[in-house]
């Protein structure tokens, strides 16, 4: 079971906040190592590294606190200019950092972290003493049983008579150096009765540096601005007061008082109401916002790590970090973004000997910004690198026989950049140990698919390549476009919605026995819904909505409209039918089904599928 | 003995930290406790509210906890808080540094509610005493 039964909360208090500390050392590092000399950010690293062991102290995480212990005393003497940085040592910190990130990974699974590599402590320690001071014994225990008596000390400099019942006493401050191992008395012990000799709660196996993580359990709590608490406060306080207004006005109107002043009285009460309780939904919705740059100040060391191992000069540039996303969709950004980085990396930019044949500068840039546009958060991840050329993905998507030669032909570039969005697409044809393997590309659109979101690709040969993901502002609230099939009302989302348009009959084209219609120059495939829910149609579609998904446009037609909504999605756990993406109700009471289109077209059963989704006209 | 009323400042910038100090004091008995960032907040701390008690982190940023104890002894509405040091450390260069300075006491992390009461009562004793 858990280690640290009753510290929960202490524990997850730690794991926040030395988490953020944890990051924040990384981006110092990078930093650190354009200027290595720089003494503001040695000082900070140092107290970075003294602050977690402080916190693991008291969580008994020994083996946290040697490693943190051995990492800071060599920040000490890197601080005070008695060692000067080299690559070797700044590879053995980030080794330390990675360590430190590991142990947090073992204490949020709760359980002790086994000891960090025994090489990585000993050469960390042989750093430390690289240049030998005469006198200066490496500290070696934080907490040390043997520390100086700081009684018979404090007695000493300032000349006071001691107190407490000592068993030897200082002369003089000269003495001093003596008093660590000589001078013991009941006041000296506390700092071995108050580490209790913890027993290792060793793991299997635990020995092993690498792949010990436990799943990572997922972090439940969040960090919110009073500021937003009070406002949800507030609004919650006005909304019991127009409650209470309500509650009068309903006695009144019941007692057969209907005049208009009465009436008057009520819609006010009503109309504030309405207002009151969209703002509460607004601030509460804005307590889960968290900036992403939480998330992005991971992904500078990742870069660098990375770039490093491949011997490319890159640089990671971060913009819009006080972007703020729903908490949920950043835990699940991470992957996709820590993908798309490592990709633009090891395949988006070239080698420093490329790029100087090429004329470029010989550091790349890549750069991973966040900024909100309207109801959405756009993220970007692009690169300065050689770029892609569509005929070459097309060329390999048929070759690995993803598509056929008649389809490749069809592809505008658009569409060809998609290709590598496909299971099983990998345009290097040597395979790193980075990324490339194949996998990674298709897991990054499912994932973001699932935050309903879409992902766009840009490209141009010789410049580079742009990622461009685009994601609802929140999960909670889905605005929704109510479509009517006779007068059963669905819900789709407003995202994928462009426009609505009446289906003229006669301009329909049966094009290899599909409906088609012609729209400012696009041929666009007409899908009547009751088809993709396997209705029987009766007519033909009056309306259609032109909806566009990451993969294709498309008309879906539908009898006639109910206007839109913002829908609070319910979802339907355990028995979700294919192809709905949960419920909602709308303000008469009735039950609507919100339609999740990508599921519906997907839908092996239905005439359009068959083909691979991302080739259809569009 | 101590008042338990007492208002003491607890000063670290790690906010777990003083989490820890507050519970461990709460154990105690004491629990009108105030919070400080580093050393330039708790001195805006002290010197706008009254505190009988300070109970603080060495090492923070934009002022330690050291230069924080030489300040508040050289202010003369200050200079008798008695001043709890914290510290990672168990080293004798800080213990002196923390001494001469006039720290009332000094304590190493990590630690127990026993002896963090044993560290006050001590301070205690030596301000009776005075």
């Amino acid at each position: 079971m858990s280690d640290f039964a009753g510290m929960e909360d202490l524990l997850q208090d730690f794991l926040q906040e030395a988490g953020d500390l944890l990051s924040d050392v990384d981006n110092k590092l990078v930093d650190l190592e354009k200027s290595p000399d720089d003494r503001g950010l040695l000082n900070d690293i140092f107290r970075g590294f003294h602050t977690i062991k402080g916190g693991a102290g008291f969580l008994n995480a020994t083996e946290l606190v040697t490693l943190c212990h051995r990492t800071e005393t060599l920040f000490d003497k890197l601080r005070n200019g008695e060692l000067a940085l080299s690559p070797e040592l700044m590879d053995m910190i980030m080794a330390a950092t990675k360590g430190v990130r590991d142990m947090f990974g073992d204490l949020s699974s709760g359980v002790q972290p086994s000891p960090a590599p025994a090489d990585l402590l000993a050469s960390l320690k042989a750093a430390a003493e690289g240049q030998p001071k005469p006198d200066a014994a490496p500290q070696e225990n934080a907490g040390s049983a043997n520390g100086p008596d700081w009684e018979a000390l404090h007695a000493a400099v300032s000349g006071q008579p001691q107190t407490a019942v000592s068993g030897e006493v200082i002369p003089a401050v000269a003495a001093r150096s003596d008093a660590g191992s000589g001078a013991r008395d009941a006041g000296s012990n506390e700092a071995r009765s108050n580490v209790p000799a913890v027993p290792q709660a060793q793991k299997s196996g635990g020995a092993g540096g690498g792949g010990r993580r436990v799943e990572v359990a997922r972090e439940n709590t969040i960090r919110v601005d009073t500021a937003r608490l009070d406002q949800v406060l507030n609004l919650s306080g006005e909304i019991g007061l127009t409650k209470n207004r309500l509650t009068s006005l309903r006695a009144d109107i019941l007692a057969g008082k209907n005049d208009s002043e009465t009436l008057h009285a009520l819609d006010q009460a009503i109309s504030q109401l309405d207002l009151l309780v969209s703002d509460l939904q607004n601030s509460v919705m804005k307590t889960r916002m968290q900036p992403i740059g939480r998330l992005f100040q991971k992904y500078p060391r990742i870069a660098r790590d990375l770039a490093r191992q491949l011997g490319k000069d890159v640089e990671l540039v971060l913009a819009g970090e006080e972007t703020e996303v729903d908490k949920n969709m950043i835990e699940d950004l991470s992957d996709p973004l820590i993908h798309l980085i490592r990709n633009a990396v090891d395949h988006g930019v070239e080698s420093p000997e490329e790029r100087a044949a090429a004329g470029k500068s010989a550091k790349s840039l890549v750069r991973l910004e966040a900024r909100q546009e309207g109801d959405h958060i756009v993220i970007i991840v692009a690169d300065d690198g050689h770029g892609m050329a569509p005929e070459s993905i097309r060329a390999k998507a048929v070759e690995k026989g993803l598509i056929s030669e008649e389809e490749a032909n069809t592809l505008d570039d658009r569409q060809s950049f998609n290709l590598i969005l496909l299971p099983g697409f990998s345009t290097k044809t040597q395979i790193s140990d980075v990324s490339g393997r194949g996998v990674g590309m298709d897991v990054v659109k499912t994932n973001i698919q699932k935050l309903n979101g879409s992902i766009e690709i840009r490209s141009e040969v010789g410049k580079g390549s742009v990622f461009l993901i685009s994601l609802p502002l929140t999960l909670a609230i889905l605005p929704v476009l109510l479509v009517l099939l006779g007068d059963q009302p669905f819900a789709l989302p407003l995202s994928l919605v462009r426009e609505i348009l009446p289906i003229e009959r006669d301009k329909v084209q049966e094009v290899g026995g599909k409906s088609t219609l012609v729209v400012r120059g696009e041929i666009l495939p007409v899908i009547p819904l009751v088809r993709l829910l396997g209705w029987p149609q009766e007519r033909y579609p009056e309306y259609g909505v032109l909806m566009q998904t990451a993969e294709r446009s498309f008309i879906l037609g539908v009898d006639s409209f109910a206007g839109r909504d913002d829908a609070v999605i319910k979802s339907l756990e355990d028995f979700r039918p294919h192809g709905v993406a949960g419920v909602t109700t709308l303000s008469n009471g009735q039950i609507v089904l919100i339609l999740d289109m990508r599921e519906l077209l997907t839908d092996p059963g239905n005439a359009i599928s068959g083909r691979v989704p991302a080739l259809e006209a569009g | 003995m101590p008042d338990s009323k007492m208002r003491i400042l607890v000063v670290d910038d790690f906010s777990t930290m003083r989490r820890i100090v507050r519970n461990l004091l709460k154990e105690l008995g004491f629990t009108n406790v105030d919070e400080a960032e580093d050393g330039a907040i708790a001195l805006q701390k002290l010197n706008g509210d009254t505190f009988e008690f300070v109970i603080t982190d060495w090492n923070m940023p934009n002022m330690d906890g050291l230069t924080l104890l030489q300040t508040v002894r050289s202010t003369p509405t200050l200079k008798h808080l008695p001043v709890l040091m914290i510290t990672a450390e168990a080293k004798k260069e800080n213990i002196i540094a923390a001494a001469q300075a006039g720290a009332s006491g000094y304590i190493v992390k990590p630690f127990t509610a026993a002896t963090l009461s044993e560290k006050l009562n001590k301070i205690f004793e030596k301000m009776a005493a005075a």
